[in-house]
């Protein structure tokens, strides 16, 4: 483990929220409501082409005919969409070519947030971009990516300089209106991060997107457009934080990654956006559409490390079209306190010989619900699909809950599938063990959960997983008495 | 559907009824919007026009029928034929128990107590085809067992179809109780004799009483235009064991609903089943273990073997609630597909609230081991009898808890039947 | 070093110790002996502080300081190790791993910084050859899969890596080999200083061929009913425990 015990014990200190800060910026908000209008606007102030325009207009009139979807394991007040924000940029615009020009203010939010971005420049090679409030606001290493031909920045950026690219894929993995959140993410989404990876390119380094609500009252609606191009090859991490408020935040994001033949994309995140505090009032909505298409024998990898949100609503999926794919999920899920999540995977067994894995850790404490929720599904020409899936659960305390709900579709006599879910809770032998060679309680529950969650930690980019394991441990700080 | 005058208004349980049929008529048919219905259209059943009580009685030859008993036992019978009792081919009991007709219970004063306390009691009130069936059914078995009475011999309940109506849908209704440390066996089939139409709506509901025992066996291998929706309820109280085993073999649509509810510690429950189909048969298997108290187990094993076009459905539920702590709840669910058109669905559920459990369920999808074939065929036996081993095989440990040698004896026959071989050896 | 006098401890109102009197001094070795259900391994467990124990009279002192109102991780931290006789799974968490936080948590109690890495390796290999243990053996999750042996030589290597200065050694040699019970003693006699003390809990006269006891204690229901030299355990091994029952009825 590369982070010290030292910083360890300050976190655990700090018992509360530690993003839960509010950054002073002047921002450029839209009234509050939906309508056409609205959604004009939002074009007309990102400069759009009128297809862009028109795709959003389309998007908005599907999900005016459109139900919030209820199907899912969780509970919550409907958000009111016409109570909301659409837009609110930081006004500090236009693009800043480099770090020196960011509002210093802004820059030290990104410090609070662990990202300090030209220390990353420095010790990790990582090339960041920063959404907040839905804008994004800074681009870092561009220059180092433009040399290999890589093209990572804000998505309003790729709609002006790279319409071709955005065009051609946007709403393709996931159409306007394929389901109401995706559907009012397409009407309404004010940037996001676009990255292309030309034919052959190995990225260079990790690519990576932090997100941030900020402003009261806004909606956060990013969207994100990864193409790895033939045989290309692309890491790319995602962080989230937001404020501590006391009215929930409505975030409402759509993933769009496209694996060109013999391409890999791998998308790690680490969602931390604010659960509501310990009585569960406040905390973020987390509604999001993921979805990546393989072509032929490409690859997608989604690692997610889920400790936020007061309820998560999130199934990144990956569609194995092309013969010889391959579809992976890892993931971690906690919840405490009155979180609630419903989250898990598809695997969509399209072509033949196509191979996909599930690893699913859930941690539910306090009085949350933590439910897995999959979907594996070979299809008729999918000869030889293979897939494994195991859903692990872990239970702390009695007042939580944890779910396990697998679809399994097979319609193809090759298929061989392999489920497996377990529930178990820590010990009272295994903490007096622990407790016996030293080690206390607290200290102990950490490492019994990484030990738990190590399938899954061990896929993450190595800086990520350190911060993965750290939040394992404030999130579930307090759940045993 | 005008058989309301049918039902006899004056009857004790008339409130539900009504309170049924106002149920169902809000509710109707299920349809695959409703989750628990996702993977089974009842479309191409409800097309028909189905007569809901025969025009006339009709009799049959106990040498004719033989074949759907397992007739080489002695056992108590409970007999109907298109849904009326038929005394000629029956054997009941009042003697230390009651093996009798529900249309009986519902009817005789000595039972009332009884039907009061159990009838409509656990099944489930906001199912509309259990509420279609709580409103319309006349008739089924009527089991009651004792404290303390271990029943010598199994109970057979055949329902027989003659196919004298073009259509014919039946609505048995079966009451179980199992009192304190009392025993009993069951073995229950649906048959019709032509292939004109059937559809049955069957509800039965089960309780054993502490430390009682109920191994319940369906056989369910009815013929290609014979469908059957199967709903069983089963309420156990501390210390007691039961079990269902189910086989279907036959049918066009069978959907078996199988509930088990827990009220005391220490109980046992488990749920088998083997299903083979061929052509376009459809077998759904929706389960359902409700542990609400502490320190009960319930395993549930499923195999599966589906051919041509044939889909199966796993729909397997353990919800484990709060107060249920150091429950151990098992599920596992193997299947195999023969054919490129065939089907599995398959959705194992785990819904836990108490953290001191252990609870797992696995589901696999496969094919037939080809190195054992090989290795099978090297031995000189010929592919068709090697595959219907390894079938065998692959379904036999369900098997293992049958606890009535004829039955299971029986069951070898169907499967080899069903997998259509004749081996040398005893399947 | 340890001073227990007149323990009395129940688990579910259930007494299970009636007024334990033992005092280990530094550089000593103690058997405590005693058939099935006399309370050996409550004994142990009292003394690394249990919570499903209750103490309800009595006094445990360790180094002078009474310890009865010390966390289990505390009284580690002082150095108190128990060697499990069911030593417990922990999926996940390598061997390695967990002893790396086990020594830096102590270290941190002791006002130390945490081990630095290269030390901490040359501890491992060092201490792991002491009780042949296989590098690969380090990397598989604590206790997971591991047969009885490995589990108990597990245990000893813990105690070689956290060097307690009381140990107390419950059943180790149950689910032992010859050769893994001739390494684990060799391991714990290594061990052994003028400055720390055993606590040999065990059925047997066997393991006590290897360990060899300065004091002999019988337990019989919850007391200590009989102590003596090394030939104590060996008239145990010959007679049984029934004519100590007896000599205690009378």
């Amino acid at each position: 483990m590369a982070y010290t015990e030292e910083e360890l014990k300050k976190e655990l200190e700090t018992k509360e929220y530690e993003y839960g800060f509010y950054t002073d910026i002047e921002s450029d908000t839209l009234p509050v409501g939906l309508n056409e209008d609205i959604v004009r606007a939002i074009s007309l102030k990102k400069n759009e082409p009128a297809w862009m325009t028109e795709w959003r207009l389309e998007a908005y009139r599907a999900w005016t005919q459109m139900e919030e979807p209820a199907w899912a394991n969780v509970t919550y007040e409907k958000p009111d969409f016409q109570a909301i924000s659409y837009y609110s940029a930081p006004m500090k615009k236009p693009k800043y070519e480099s770090l020196d020009e960011v509002d210093p203010e802004l820059l030290d939010t990104f410090k609070k947030l662990g990202i300090s971005v030209d220390e990353q420049k420095k010790l990790a090679g990582v090339a960041v971009d920063i959404v907040m409030d839905s804008v994004s606001v800074a681009t870092t290493f561009k220059k180092t990516l433009a040399e290999k031909g890589i093209i990572f920045c804000s998505i309003s950026e790729a709609i002006q300089e790279h319409p071709e690219l955005v065009k051609k894929y946007i709403g393709t993995v996931v159409p306007e209106r394929d389901n109401f959140y995706a559907a009012l993410n397409s009407a309404v989404f004010s940037d996001g991060s676009f990255c292309y990876i030309p034919k052959g390119v190995r990225c260079p380094m990790e690519l990576s997107t932090y997100f941030r609500i900020n402003q009261a009252g806004t909606g956060q609606f990013e969207r994100t457009l990864v193409i790895a191009d033939e045989g290309s090859y692309v890491s790319y991490l995602e962080g989230c934080t937001a404020p501590t408020r006391d009215e929930n935040q409505l975030h409402a994001a759509v993933v769009e990654l496209i694996a060109l033949d013999d391409a890999e994309i791998k998308y790690s995140t680490v969602q931390n956006w604010y659960p509501g505090n310990k009585e569960g009032k406040g905390g973020v909505f987390n509604f999001v559409t993921k979805r990546g298409l393989c072509e032929k024998n490409a690859k997608i990898s989604w690692t997610q490390v889920e400790t936020g949100s007061a309820v998560t609503w999130k199934y990144p999926s990956c569609i194995l079209k092309g013969d010889n794919s391959v579809g992976e999920f890892y993931s971690i899920a906690v919840t405490n306190n009155y979180q609630q999540a419903d989250t898990g995977t598809k695997m969509i067994h399209l072509g033949k010989n196509t191979k996909s894995t599930i690893i699913s850790k859930g941690i539910s404490a306090g009085k949350s619900q933590n439910s897995y929720r999959g979907l594996v599904q070979v299809n008729s020409r999918a000869d030889n699909a293979r897939n494994f899936s195991q859903c692990d659960s872990l239970l702390m305390g009695n007042e939580c809950g944890a779910h396990t709900f697998p679809y399994i579709e097979t319609k193809n006599k090759t298929a061989q599938i392999e489920h497996e879910a377990t529930t178990s809770k820590i010990g009272e032998d295994q903490i007096f063990y622990c407790n016996q060679r030293g080690i206390d309680t607290e200290k102990a529950i950490a490492l019994i959960v990484n030990g738990f969650s190590k399938e899954v930690l061990n896929k993450l980019p190595m800086e990520f997983a350190v911060e993965a394991q750290k939040l394992l441990e404030i999130s579930l700080e307090g759940s045993v008495g | 559907m005008a058989f309301e005058n049918r039902v006899d208004v004056e009857h004790p349980v008339h409130d539900i009824r009504t309170e049924a049929i106002k149920f169902f008529e809000e509710k109707g048919f299920p349809t695959k919007k409703d989750e628990a219905w996702k993977y089974t259209s009842l479309k191409t059943l409800l097309k028909n026009d189905y007569s809901v009580f025969p025009k006339e009685e009709s009799a049959l030859e106990f040498k004719d029928v033989k074949k759907y008993f397992i007739h080489d036992i002695d056992s108590y019978k409970i007999v109907f034929i298109d849904g009326i009792y038929s005394s000629h081919l029956s054997q009941t009991s009042h003697e230390g128990l009651d093996v009798c007709l529900m249309s009986s219970a519902l009817s005789k004063p000595k039972y009332q107590l009884i039907i009061e306390n159990y009838f409509n009691k656990i099944a489930k009130t906001d199912d509309s085809l259990t509420s279609l069936n709580t409103a319309f059914s006349r008739e089924g078995a009527f089991i009651n067992i004792p404290k303390g009475k271990v029943v010598d011999k199994p109970i057979q309940i055949i329902h027989l179809a003659t196919g004298k109506e073009s259509s014919i849908m039946l609505q048995p209704r079966s009451l179980v109780v199992v009192g304190e440390n009392a025993h009993v066996q069951i073995i229950e089939r649906h048959q019709s004799l032509t292939d004109n139409p059937v559809l049955t709506n069957a509800v039965t509901e089960i309780f054993t009483h502490k430390r009682g025992i109920v191994d319940y066996y369906k056989i369910q291998n009815d013929n290609p235009n014979a469908s059957l929706i199967d709903n069983t309820y089963i309420s156990q109280q501390q210390n007691s064991h039961a079990s269902v085993h189910t086989f279907s073999f036959g049918g066009k649509i069978t959907r078996n609903n199988l509930q088990f509810v827990h009220k005391g510690e220490h109980i046992n429950s488990t749920l088998k089943g083997i299903t083979i189909t061929e052509d376009k048969q459809h077998v759904d298997h929706s389960t359902l273990v409700h542990h609400a108290t502490p320190n009960c187990e319930s395993h549930q094993d499923y195999k599966g073997i589906y051919s041509d076009s044939s889909t199966g459905v796993f729909n397997g539920r353990i919800i484990v609630e709060k107060e249920a702590q150091k429950t151990n709840g098992f599920q596992q669910s193997n299947n195999i597909l023969i054919d490129d058109k065939a089907t599995i669905n398959a959705k194992p559920q785990l819904e836990i609230f108490a953290d001191d459990v252990k609870c797992s369920h696995g589901c696999t999808i496969g094919q037939l081991d080809e190195e054992a074939l090989f290795y099978l065929q090297s031995r000189g036996i010929p592919k068709k009898e090697a595959r219907a081993l390894l079938m065998y095989a692959f379904a036999n440990n369900v098997l293992e808890s049958v606890k009535i040698p004829e039955v299971k004896t029986r069951i070898n026959k169907l499967i080899a039947m069903k997998l259509g071989v004749k081996v040398g050896f005893d399947l | 070093m340890l001073k227990i006098e007149n323990l009395h401890a129940s688990i579910d109102d259930k007494e299970i110790l009636r007024g334990i009197n033992l005092e280990v001094k530094p550089g000593e070795v103690h058997a405590i002996m005693g058939p099935n259900g006399s309370g050996k391994s409550t004994l142990s467990s009292v003394i690394a502080g249990n919570e499903d124990f209750e103490v309800t009279d009595g006094k445990i002192s360790f180094l002078e300081e009474d310890i009865a109102e010390l966390a289990p991780e505390e009284r580690a931290h002082k150095g108190i190790f128990l060697s499990f006789q069911y030593p417990v799974e922990i999926p996940g968490v390598s061997v390695t791993n967990f002893m790396k936080t086990a020594i830096n948590e102590s270290r941190r109690a002791q006002g130390l910084e945490d081990m630095p890495a290269n030390e901490m390796l040359k501890k491992i290999r060092e201490k792991s050859e002491l009780l042949e243990i296989d590098r690969k053996f380090l990397s598989r999750s604590l206790n997971q899969g591991f047969s009885g042996g490995e589990k108990k030589r597990n245990e000893i290597f813990q105690m070689a890596m956290l060097e307690p200065k009381l140990a107390i050694l419950d059943e180790t040699d149950s689910g032992l080999d010859i050769d893994a019970l001739r390494i684990v003693s060799d391991g714990v006699n290594r061990l052994k200083s003028k400055d720390n003390a055993v606590v040999v809990i065990t059925h047997y006269q066997r393991l006590l061929e290897y360990i060899v006891p300065d004091y002999v204690h019988v337990l019989l229901n919850g007391r200590i009913v009989k102590s003596g030299g090394k030939e104590l355990a060996l008239e145990l091994e010959e007679k049984g425990y029934d004519w100590i029952k007896q000599e205690v009825a009378v």
